[in-house]
């Protein structure tokens, strides 16, 4: 029976190419999309959980709040002295271990000179914390001597070729030499951190490093990534009560507030391993994490496509199914019960769903390398074959499959086959509104997607394009060397001989950076200075930083080499001034101000500039200029240049750079491209959302055209009666699209009001953001009508065209 | 073998009855050979589809092999229809996607039959009809009197004692249509009891006896 079943359902398939190719497709097309989010998904929430003891790897945070608790900073990272204190007092902690991430490093070996971005100082048992393979050397004791240090093969092969690594010497920033003394496997893409290099922690006891002094009393220096193991299924709640306590006991108190408990003023956290790449997002992380929202949103657009596909699939069944009346009818001469042709349906739409499933796995697997490559993910169809994926995805088709043809088979099999044979067979009218509320749900969700990507592009645009309150063209940037803290005014004035060199300024943080550093300030108040509360970022720079970025000056003056004691002036922003209640930026200029302790005078304020990404909003921020002791505040340096030969200003910077730094390499980026890195996820989901949306659409319209040409079918009579009767081709296809668009018209009203709620809470991430403007919803209804519109007319349009002598026959 | 007693059927228009079958009395008995006749509209098919059990009537018992399908189940009485009634119709009504032996064979699916049973049955039936040449051919295929044999062929798989035809030569031309009729004939004289539904003095002088209906009613003049 089964066999005879099959047969008629290719034979079927066979005969409505057309009909079958659609509903096939689009179900394929859906479930493609599906798992292909649904890999991307798993990958997301795979982070960190290879490790053995992942459940048991907890990383310290700590925050900054003010007396009201409200958080002005929340760091991944905290101080050096904390692990070593907290392992102390907290006999609980079976492990801890600390990461260091060091900005770019120039290493050496030979004459091959590379600049490493991913060096890392690494305790010596991180092997024993994380599952961190040791290909060759020593696991208990690789990086226990200073001066140690452990490559990836590829770094290894980068300098040493085919030569055995192990023992040989390498050397860092032209200063130390480091012992080579294991290789190590780089942690696979669903990895928080991925260091190339990690140099043994206790390298950071030298003196001329950092020095065991700092590590053990240095509270300000917020930058060391402390991990603990903790027994299974251990109360941290408990442990994170007690530190307050913890902080009061070993922290100095606040300069600002030197009566307060030091726990007044800041926290400390335990935050999961495996929520590190999700949940958290925190101002210091090692590197860009995802995003539980991002994961949620592709969920739910896989979910809605799927549920397109299937609405679409369910349409199509049930307009191919009356195709098959007749069929029925004479099955049911035949002797078929009622269940038999119900299991006939239902099997012909399982096993047709299936094929889509096979085709759509196929078409992810033949995708999926390209998705990769530009997405950068690392996303692996072996994801899915595991049994608590696998499982539900072979089920996806049974129930699809089940859904959209229960309904044809029921209806179906409740025909009285006397009037189907006698050519009586009318769809009642149930089966068009059911149908037409599917098509209602398609297209809400395609015009919602259509919003969405319109309002992404529109946000992405307007972060790109408005004025930053600084001149962000043709700057370089590159990272500073302390190479030349004794011969910077020289080489800046080779530089600037030449004349595409228009200036250059040295920086502790550069734009499209954060501004994560803070200090107490105090302003004057009769004769002394008292602390504000206002917090306000800092940021050590040179005297031609304001120049090189051109940032306007709204009161006072720039720093300059004319005064000498700019040393101790600084530079506020408008905002800064707001933040000390400050209403004209004028009325500070000229008073003493305080800032980290080091006494002067305000010199100048500053217009607001969006140093950030549009995601935060403009802080209070100083500006301060190291004096030539304190270069090591500095760690870039920016350099604009002309527009018109930026390339022959490269070549000469190198040439500069290489008689100056001879033993660093030459690398630079342009901020411009800088800034569009910050907004790459926003451009990246915004190039999803237009595809996703596309298919929507797509599937949409498939859906529209198997409802179109079902519907246009059952009035095929008074279509032929009203053209004998005079109508005019045009009157007739405005007569059977006007129908369709008033779904499109309900559709769009349904979807509206979503759409509007979903992007008006995207948009909250953004300190600036553009206002959600009607007209966008004006054009993304009139596009889903228009392609609506289109879809019906290859229907509407033949239909009446078609000779009414030949529809009227058939009475 | 068929008794219809009292048997009316009708259809509300606007709310008022209105009949297509009234207050019909008939005894068929096995063996008959029996023609119903009457104009367009006199309620010949909605007559021959409630013997056949595809549409009910809405008044009247109807005894079929001393059995009452008026309050019989669907599912008995679907049994009874399998088993004993076969069908023909006008338009053949044919699966277009099934072949001539695929067609023929769908009845014995729904009977239950095992396959290699329903081969063998097939198998014969064809070399009858003299049409194993066509087992092929998809319906499309075939001119209309062969189609019409086939329909038939399949109407008599199940080997019923009843064969029901509403207006079997209404599509064909004379020739094919008398050829149609000859193997009614036949069937007939093995045993089958047929009930034909026409239009034609000729095909219906084929048979034992003439019903004829007007407006519902058998004419008795």
């Amino acid at each position: 029976m089964l066999k005879n079943y099959l047969k008629i359902a290719f034979r079927n398939l066979a005969k409505h190419k057309f009909i079958s190719f659609i509903n096939i497709f689009g179900l394929t097309v859906g479930l493609t999309c599906c798992l292909l989010i649904l890999t991307y998904i798993l990958h997301e929430t795979s982070y960190d959980r290879y490790h053995k003891q992942a459940d048991n790897i907890w990383r310290v945070t700590r925050s900054w709040n003010n007396k009201e608790g409200i958080v002005s900073l929340h760091l991944g990272a905290v101080a050096p002295p904390f692990g070593p204190l907290l392992q102390n007092d907290f006999p609980d902690i079976q492990k801890m271990t600390r990461v260091l991430l060091t900005g770019t490093q120039p290493m050496r070996y030979e004459d091959k000179v590379f600049n490493e971005k991913d060096v890392y100082f690494a305790d010596n048992n991180l092997f024993s914390v994380f599952d961190v393979p040791l290909l060759q050397g020593d696991r208990r004791n690789a990086l226990t001597d200073p001066f140690c240090v452990v490559l990836t093969p590829a770094v290894a092969h980068k300098y040493f070729g085919n030569a055995d690594p192990i023992n040989k010497v390498i050397r860092l920033n032209n200063q130390y030499n480091f012992k080579v003394t294991g290789i190590f496997e780089p942690l696979p893409g669903n990895s928080h951190f991925h260091p190339e290099i990690m140099l043994s922690f206790n390298t950071l006891k030298d003196s001329t490093i950092y020095g065991e002094k700092n590590l053990a009393s240095n509270f300000g220096n917020n930058a060391f990534f402390t991990y603990l193991v903790l027994p299974k299924n251990y109360p941290v709640k408990n442990m994170e009560a007690q530190f307050p306590a913890f902080i009061d006991r070993h922290m100095p108190a606040n300069k600002k507030d030197p009566a307060a408990k030091p726990s007044q003023y800041t926290r400390l956290y335990l935050q999961p391993l495996t929520d590190i790449h999700l949940r958290s997002h925190l101002d210091e992380e090692l590197e860009e994490n995802g995003d539980i929202k991002r994961v949620y949103i592709f969920g739910a657009i896989a979910l809605f496509i799927l549920l397109i596909a299937c609405i679409n699939y369910m349409n199509l069944s049930t307009a191919r199914s009356t195709l098959r009346a007749k069929e029925i009818g004479i099955r049911k001469v035949a002797g078929a019960h009622r269940q038999e042709i119900i299991f006939q349906f239902l099997s012909e739409s399982v096993l047709v769903s299936f094929l889509a499933l096979i085709l759509a796995a196929a078409l992810c697997w033949l995708t999926l390398p390209s998705i990769n490559t530009v997405t950068g993910l690392q996303l692996s169809i072996q994801s899915l074959i595991q049994p608590a994926v696998l499982i539900p995805i072979l089920l996806t088709p049974v129930l699809v499959g089940l859904l959209s043809g229960v309904y044809p088979a029921l209806f179906m099999s409740s025909f009285q086959p006397s009037k189907v044979l006698k050519g009586l067979f009318k769809a009642g009218n149930g089966t068009v509104s059911f149908r037409k509320v599917l098509v209602v749900t398609q297209f809400a969700v395609s015009i919602v997607l259509l919003i969405s990507t319109a309002i992404v592009f529109q946000q992405l645009h307007y972060m790109q394009s408005t004025s930053l309150g600084f001149s962000k063209e043709h700057v370089l940037v590159m990272d500073y060397n302390v190479g030349l803290n004794n011969t910077y005014e020289s080489f800046r004035t080779r530089l600037l001989q030449d004349s595409r060199v228009l200036q250059l300024s040295r920086s502790s943080r550069v734009p499209s950076g954060r501004l994560l550093d803070q200090s107490g300030a105090s302003t004057e108040s009769g004769d002394s200075l008292r602390p504000v509360s206002a917090d306000i970022k800092f940021l050590a720079v040179d005297h031609d930083f304001i120049n090189t970025y051109k940032i306007p000056i709204v009161a006072g003056r720039d720093f300059s080499r004319n005064y000498t004691t700019d040393s101790t002036n600084y530079v506020l922003n408008v905002a800064a001034t707001k933040a000390l209640g400050i209403k004209t930026p004028e009325d500070l200029v000229g008073h003493s101000f305080a800032y980290g302790g080091a006494k002067g005078r305000v010199i100048g304020i500053m217009g607001d500039f969006n140093f950030e990404s549009m995601h935060q909003q403009i802080v209070p921020l100083i500006l301060t200029m190291p004096t030539a002791k304190q270069a090591y505040n500095f760690n870039n340096i920016s350099i604009k240049v002309a527009g018109n030969d930026v390339t022959g200003a490269l070549a000469n910077i190198e040439k500069v750079w290489k008689t100056y730094l001879p033993e660093i390499p030459f690398q630079y980026t342009f901020l411009d491209e800088k800034f569009d890195q910050l907004y790459k996820s926003e451009q990246k989901q915004g190039s999803l959302f237009t595809c996703f949306a596309g298919i929507a659409i797509f599937i949409a319209c498939l859906g529209l055209l198997g409802l179109s040409a079902f519907s246009i079918s059952q009035r095929i009579k008074e279509i032929g009666v009203r053209k004998v009767l005079g109508a005019s081709t045009g009157s007739i296809v405005g007569l059977l699209s006007r129908d369709f668009l008033k779904l499109v018209a309900i559709a769009a009203l349904i979807a509206f009001p979503i759409a509007w709620y979903t992007m008006h809470s995207w948009l909250r991430d953004f300190a600036y953001r553009i206002s959600i403007e009607w007209w966008v919803f004006l054009i993304a209804g009139i596009v889903a009508a228009s392609v609506a519109l289109i879809t019906i007319s290859f229907q509407a349009i033949r239909a009446a065209l078609a000779n009414p002598v030949k529809s009227l026959r058939s009475e | 073998m068929i008794d219809l007693k009292r048997i009316s059927k009708w259809v509300n228009v606007g709310g008022k009855p209105n009949f297509i079958l009234k207050d019909i009395n008939l005894n068929i008995k096995e063996g008959e050979f029996v023609s119903i006749m009457g104009p367009s509209g006199s309620g010949k098919s909605s007559l021959l589809n409630i013997i056949g059990m595809l549409d009910d009537s809405s008044e009247g018992e109807y005894f079929f092999l001393e059995q009452a399908v008026h309050s019989l189940k669907e599912k008995q009485r679907s049994q009874l229809y399998k088993q004993y009634i076969g069908f023909v119709f006008q338009a053949y009504h044919l699966i277009d996607e099934l072949t001539v032996y695929e067609n023929i064979e769908t009845p014995l699916i729904y009977q239950n039959i095992k396959s290699s049973e329903r081969q063998a049955m097939v198998a014969d039936i064809l070399d009858r009809f003299q049409i194993v040449g066509k087992k092929d051919l998809f319906p499309t295929q075939l001119s209309g009197g062969q189609q019409q044999l086939v329909g038939i062929a399949r109407a008599l798989i199940g080997k019923p004692k009843l064969l029901l035809a509403d207006e079997p030569t209404g599509n064909l031309n004379s020739r094919q249509g008398e050829e149609i009729m000859e193997l009614f004939k036949q069937l007939n004289n093995e045993g089958v009891t047929i009930i034909q539904v026409t239009h034609s003095e000729k095909n219906a002088a084929y048979g034992s006896r003439i019903i004829n209906l007007l407006d519902g009613r058998v004419d008795l003049s």
